[in-house]
């Protein structure tokens, strides 16, 4: 009964979005206020709904209710009841409706929020955000239903969550992800709306703005999760693959930092007006792309969802009718679109074209090596292979050109910049950047390769720069503290961004070059060097967990004899699925992590181990946590805050 | 007492055994052709993965006969293409260079040429619309003068 | 009006792609284009299944066309083709065996007993049905890895010259002969 009352309200959930997405589009159409005055509470309704709709989801999990088919195949008695939430997700269907949560959630929360926009503007957007919303729910309710229902023979117990899953990566990375998508999907909404109504002007982008940081950041932390849990839980000290599943979360995120940075231009500046839309358009649309590569089963991922073409045909239509539709408009009405701004050469709207173009090329990359296999075989060409030897060597040629703009950017005013007196900064900055890279690398390391050399120093000027930045700007009449508090907080956002970018050349140059690993087997009492750490193996023991049983192996770490840290690394055979999976142990620490792998179990009491020495590795993911910061700081500015005063006082 | 610490520290190191690497190699150079082959041969049975992390039975061959070629002094490219030859190009990460497949590095080219293009022309456009030169400069101050002169006749 | 025209630049990029998006979903990604396609069947020299005395070389198999069928008894697919590959057989297709064994690993110090793998195999043809002329046995999968196998069940299409003109990955059964085999078999017997 209660599975079906779950389906029920998504029913409902449906009709309230199809309401959302006529009535209010119609009413915008037609200048009728009040069919436009629904919209909020439709969106609201919807969302209560879909959220009462996940509620059950969750209460037939964790009641272990295996007479419904999505949780006796991802879920189980022996599963901690923190992982039976996880669970929901952990499948198709489920992570459909937590992306279903999502959308309903934003979309309530755009309703809520947007009390001072005019309402045609708000009809349109809120009708645009409940079309999205129905095709979601109409795939869901149709194809693919978490409410499934076992019956009459249904088991006594699940098949248990895949035990990649059972982590604590697996709690925060979907859900934050989907935030980022569906988030992006206001952007998105916010840009149709403008082109509906013919009005592209600094409201538009005022709006936007704060919507898309969020969004961005959401993505930023989801992505920056990911390659973490990656790291932490496969066991091979890998950090990206270039898999499609990660590539189709990169492409979006890297059209929407394009889309930051443009729509900041066209707010100050009114210019880039088409090319905002553009990319904001372009941004979700990659989200929906990237949604349908992993679940249609075109491509081969070990991420990749189960498949059914049919599934896939209707995301396709989906993307096709969104993507197709608000292009064919873009195409439309881009002639009315109108910007009429000067500018040199040299000036801060270039050098954001400039940002634009790179990380547009990077977006370009991306997508090739990502579909050309599959447009390469239908062609009949044959079979080819695109992975990380290809996208490194691009990406390691991308990072030239932008990390040295990047250093720079902040530095270049609106309209129009004196270059000579600028260039003999840069040039002075570049020659500090190369001395503090070489003082940093070649004492410590007896081989340093040109391209690791560039890209460290790149890492140094951006943070050069950004200082420099800093200073010049901070200087006010009174000291030095007040100067910097009046940069505001849009300021140091950009601040934290930018060296969070940094952080992330650094980190993935340094350790990509200097990583050691080996693969040795061991009888306790064996001592395996690599570099000044020796990891002594102590043998091995039982263990048993919750729903897994299987061995620990005791690696004591020395430094120069000196105790460091004893490291317990895990094989676990899971009890329903019989699965192995090896739980890596890490010391983590600032500057290195040191990793260590268990393998099999080989004759006379060796066992195989992997050992590595990574540095510089959590480099990368503070750098992403800095740049998701970022995005969550600038909406905290003080000019948005205003509005909800104004908001208030009307 | 420190130092009869330190010596048996020294002799218990010594006695401690050394572990047996997997694969052993002549020199750092092989060993880092044999890391950086297993990591750009793809597994081609598996679900994108290349040979270094793939527990398949055809990984574990295919790492064994590249260990197997380095050990015999073949060079990165040699054992690719060997590879190749048995597997066809989906067994290596990085493309083969042809005309189906130009497009991946020319595009990319293209675009950043496109790109910087369109803002040099429109900045091109811009200042063509403001040319001022020294002819339009002469007629302005002529113009002035006669209309001066208008007004001071009138 | 130069806008109007470049505006309509995305729509139609997206369109093309659309195109490569709904071809892909009813096209096999697993499926793979080896290298040894249009190249004569690698030197070797390797003992019968059944009878370690019998030594199979390259130059034993030409003469005439036959199918080269990678299997073992540990592939529940390889026995589930037995029937239809028997089936071929009594029509006059030859098909010879590549035994692919997988269980055996050295490394792990496993005993290989080579009387119980025959008795196995004995049992599973006479059950399923038997459409091979003989079976090569690839212990160390030597052969299998200069051919570019990754798995079973694999079938090769050899001409009487040794030229290997199909590599199918996955069972035959009569689909996939309409398909893929009786075509090139159609052109071999022209």
């Amino acid at each position: 009964m209660i599975p079906e009352i779950g389906y029920f309200s998504l029913v409902l959930a449906m009709g309230l979005s199809l309401l959302l997405c006529i009535f209010p589009l119609w009413g915008a159409y037609t200048g009728n206020l009040r069919l436009m005055r629904a919209a909020p509470s439709l969106a609201v309704g919807q969302c209560l709904f879909v959220l009462f709709s996940f509620a059950i989801l969750i209460y037939v999990t964790l009641t272990d209710d295996f007479t419904v088919a999505y949780v006796a195949h991802h879920s189980s008695t022996t599963l901690p009841w923190y992982y039976k939430v996880t669970s929901t997700w952990g499948g198709h269907e489920g992570a459909i409706l937590l992306w279903l949560v999502m959308q309903s959630s934003w979309t309530a929360l755009v309703a809520l929020m947007s009390n001072s926009l005019p309402w045609v503007l708000r009809a349109r957007v809120l009708g645009v955000l409940g079309f999205l919303g129905v095709g979601f729910m109409l795939y869901t309710l149709w194809m693919s239903s978490p409410f499934e229902r076992l019956l009459p023979y249904y088991p006594v117990e699940g098949r248990d969550l895949n035990p990649l899953l059972q982590d604590p990566g697996m709690i925060i990375h979907p859900p934050l992800l989907y935030m980022g998508y569906v988030g992006l999907s206001v952007s998105f909404a916010f840009a149709i709306a403008a082109l509906l109504t013919g009005k592209l002007d600094n409201t538009w982008a005022k709006w936007s703005r704060p919507w898309t940081m969020v969004a961005w950041g959401f993505l930023t932390l989801g992505i920056t999760i990911g390659s973490w849990w990656a790291y932490a839980e496969l066991g091979w000290g890998g950090w990206w693959f270039w898999d499609p599943v990660e590539n189709a979360s990169l492409m979006p995120w890297l059209v929407a930092t394009a889309l930051l940075h443009s729509l900041a231009v066209t707010e100050k500046r009114g210019v880039f007006k088409s090319w905002t839309v553009l990319l904001a358009i372009t941004a979700f649309s990659l989200c929906l792309l990237g949604t349908f590569i992993v679940r249609s089963g075109i491509i081969v991922s070990v991420h990749a969802f189960a498949t059914d073409p049919d599934r896939g045909l209707y995301i396709l239509s989906f993307l096709g009718v969104v993507v197709g539709g608000s292009l064919a408009l873009y195409a439309m009405r881009v002639s009315e679109v109108y910007s009429e701004g000067r500018y040199k050469f040299a000036s801060r709207e270039v050098t954001l074209w400039a940002n634009n173009i790179f990380l547009v090329v990077a977006t370009l990359i991306v997508l090739l090596g990502t579909l050309l296999p599959m447009i390469h075989k239908e062609l009949g060409l044959g079979t080819i292979s695109i992975g990380v030897p290809f996208f490194n060597q691009m990406f390691s040629i991308l990072v030239v050109p932008f990390a040295l703009l990047l250093g720079i950017a902040p530095m270049m005013r609106w309209k129009q910049n004196q270059l000579p007196p600028m260039v003999k900064k840069w040039g002075g900055m570049l020659v500090l950047a190369l001395a503090l890279t070489a003082l940093w690398l070649l004492p410590n390391y007896e081989y340093v390769a040109p391209m690791t050399f560039i890209s460290t120093a790149l890492a140094v000027w951006i943070t050069l720069g950004t200082l420099l930045d800093i200073f010049d700007k901070a200087p006010a009449q009174d000291s030095f503290a007040n100067g910097l508090k009046r940069l505001g907080l849009s300021y140091w956002a950009m601040v934290l961004g930018h060296i969070g970018i940094a952080f992330v050349i650094a980190s993935v140059t340094l350790t990509s070059a200097y990583s050691v690993e080996r693969s040795v087997s061991m009888k306790p009492g064996d001592v395996a060097q690599l570099n000044e750490y020796s990891y002594r193996f102590d043998g091995v023991k039982e263990i048993r967990g919750p729903n897994y049983s299987g061995h620990a192996g005791v690696v004591t770490v020395l430094k120069d004899d000196k105790f460091i840290v004893e490291l317990y690394a895990e094989k676990r055979l899971y009890d329903i699925g019989m699965q192995f999976m090896t739980e890596a142990a890490i010391d983590d620490g600032f500057f290195r992590d040191l990793y260590l792998a268990l393998g099999e179990q080989l004759s006379e009491g060796a066992w195989s181990l992997r050992i590595y020495h990574k540095p510089y590795v959590r480099w990368m993911w503070l750098g992403g946590i800095l740049i998701s910061l970022a995005g969550f700081m600038v909406v905290a500015d003080k000019r948005y805050r205003r509005r909800k005063i104004k908001g208030a006082v009307a | 007492m420190r130092i009869l610490t330190l010596l048996f520290l020294s002799i218990l190191s010594f006695s401690a055994y050394s572990a047996q690497d997997e694969y052993e190699f002549a020199n750092a150079e092989r060993a880092a052709t044999f890391k950086a082959l297993t990591q750009e041969l793809r597994c081609p049975k598996c679900q994108n993965q290349n040979i270094a992390d793939s527990d398949a039975i055809v990984a574990k061959d295919l790492r064994d006969k590249v260990l197997m070629l380095v050990n015999e002094g073949k060079s990165k490219q040699e054992v690719i293409d060997y590879m190749i030859d048995r597997y066809g190009y989906f067994v290596h990460y990085q493309p083969p260079v042809t005309p189906a497949t130009i497009v991946l590095w020319v595009l990319p080219v293209l675009i950043v040429i496109i790109g910087f293009g369109f803002i040099v022309f429109r900045q091109k456009k811009a200042s063509k619309k403001q040319k001022w030169n020294a002819q339009d400069e002469e007629k302005l101050a002529q113009l002035i003068k006669q209309y001066q002169r208008q007004e001071h006749n009138s | 009006m130069n806008k109007k025209l470049l505006g309509f630049i995305p729509f139609l990029i997206f369109i093309f792609l659309c195109v490569f998006l709904y071809q892909g979903l009813f096209g096999n990604p697993r499926e793979l284009q080896t290298g040894r396609i249009g190249q004569t069947m690698p030197s070797f020299v390797l003992p019968d299944l059944m009878d370690e005395s019998k030594q199979w070389r390259d130059t034993d198999l030409k003469g005439d066309v036959y199918l080269l069928n990678v299997w073992g008894t540990w592939c529940p697919t390889c026995i589930a083709e037995l029937g239809y590959l028997t089936e071929l057989r009594e029509h006059g297709v030859r098909i010879i065996g590549l035994y692919y064994e997988q269980a055996y690993d050295p490394d792990f110090g496993d005993q290989f007993d080579i009387n119980a793998l025959r008795n196995e195999v004995q049992n599973m043809l006479d059950r399923a049905g038997n459409p091979y002329q003989f079976n090569i046995l690839d212990l160390d999968r030597t052969l299998a890895l200069d051919l570019g196998v990754s798995g079973a069940p694999e079938t090769f299409l050899v001409d009487a010259n040794g030229t290997i003109l199909l590599h199918h990955t996955g069972d035959i059964n009569p689909r996939v002969w309409r398909a893929k085999f009786a075509p090139v078999m159609q052109e071999l017997s022209e």
